[in-house]
């Protein structure tokens, strides 16, 4: 109620304020290509948005493929230098851990996927 | 071109990412937002320039737009945004320019360029403050209420009120509009 009147209220305009309103007026704008060239500016940026992240995968692996190959030698080179009886006693108290390993890295899969799915 | 209409448009952008439907926002607006630049800027070309980026920004932001108000009243917010964003960076330029001596060149061509084409209305808008001045637009021009232009501008409706009524007062002390408003 009281905002119906307030609203009343401002929409009683006196002759200055219907003066006021006559300076301001202004002609319509015609769109001429405005509206066009806008969402042309908007569909190349999703465009760029949607092929940045394979890009930069594509790239990083690329890049990161050669020093992670070495990585994983040196370290299946320093697994067999490890006693045997160390590596068997790490499995015997963790018998799962392989299932282990298996969830944490699905679970790793599955955040990101949702991430990606989010965004 | 309805409120709800307009609502819809939005939901269709935001959700699937439509530019199409984006695109039909900025058809039912862009005179809206242009001549509203044009009057604050007071050039065309950096008004419409300033347009642009303002629907550009409104792209980005497009989720925080609730549905409360009006569509064309929140666009007016960012586009208010968008010119004191200029205004800013703008200063700073001249800033820059005046350390280095171009300064009094620059003003010179300027005001050479706005002498030929001054109307009433740009007269009655130089005695009043950028917020002053962006009130009185979206009051007279784009025929906002006083509460839409609180929410537009970040101030309360009372000194939106206050501000209207100082800001006629200066154009009245300014101006002889009794003899415009009699013929």
């Amino acid at each position: 109620m009281i905002s119906k009147i307030i609203n009343m209220v401002e929409r009683i305009k006196d002759a200055e304020d219907r003066f006021l309103e006559s300076m301001f007026v202004s002609e319509p704008l015609m769109d001429d290509g405005f509206s066009i060239n806008i969402v042309r500016k908007l569909n190349r940026r999703l465009w760029l948005r949607r092929l940045t992240l394979p890009i930069a995968v594509s790239i990083g692996g690329a890049v990161a493929f050669k020093p992670l190959v070495g990585l994983v030698t040196t370290l299946a080179n320093f697994a067999s230098l490890l006693p045997q009886n160390l590596v068997s006693t790490a499995t015997e108290s963790i018998p799962q851990l392989q299932i282990i390993v298996l969830g944490a890295v699905l679970l790793a899969v599955c955040l990101l996927g949702m991430q990606t799915l989010e965004e | 071109m309805t409120m709800s209409e307009d609502r819809d448009l939005v939901a269709r952008a935001v959700s699937a990412e439509d530019t199409a439907a984006f695109g039909e926002l900025i058809r039912r607006h862009q005179s809206q937002v242009r001549n509203f630049l044009r009057k604050l800027a007071g050039d065309h070309t950096l008004a419409d320039d300033l347009a642009q980026d303002c629907f550009m920004h409104a792209w980005d932001k497009l989720h925080t737009y609730s549905g409360r108000g009006s569509f064309i009243g929140w666009l007016l917010k960012v586009a208010y945004t968008t010119f004191l964003q200029s205004k800013r960076k703008s200063k700073r330029y001249a800033q820059i320019l005046e350390s280095v001596g171009h300064m009094a060149d620059q003003q010179q061509r300027a005001h050479a360029a706005f002498a030929g084409e001054v109307t009433d209305l740009d007269k009655f808008l130089a005695v009043l403050s950028a917020e002053e001045r962006a009130i009185m637009v979206m009051s007279y021009a784009c025929g906002l209420s006083h509460r839409e232009i609180g929410d537009a501008t970040d101030l309360p409706v009372g000194t939106v009120k206050s501000m209207i009524f100082r800001a006629k007062e200066k154009i009245r002390n300014s101006f002889d509009i009794k003899d415009h408003q009699h013929g």
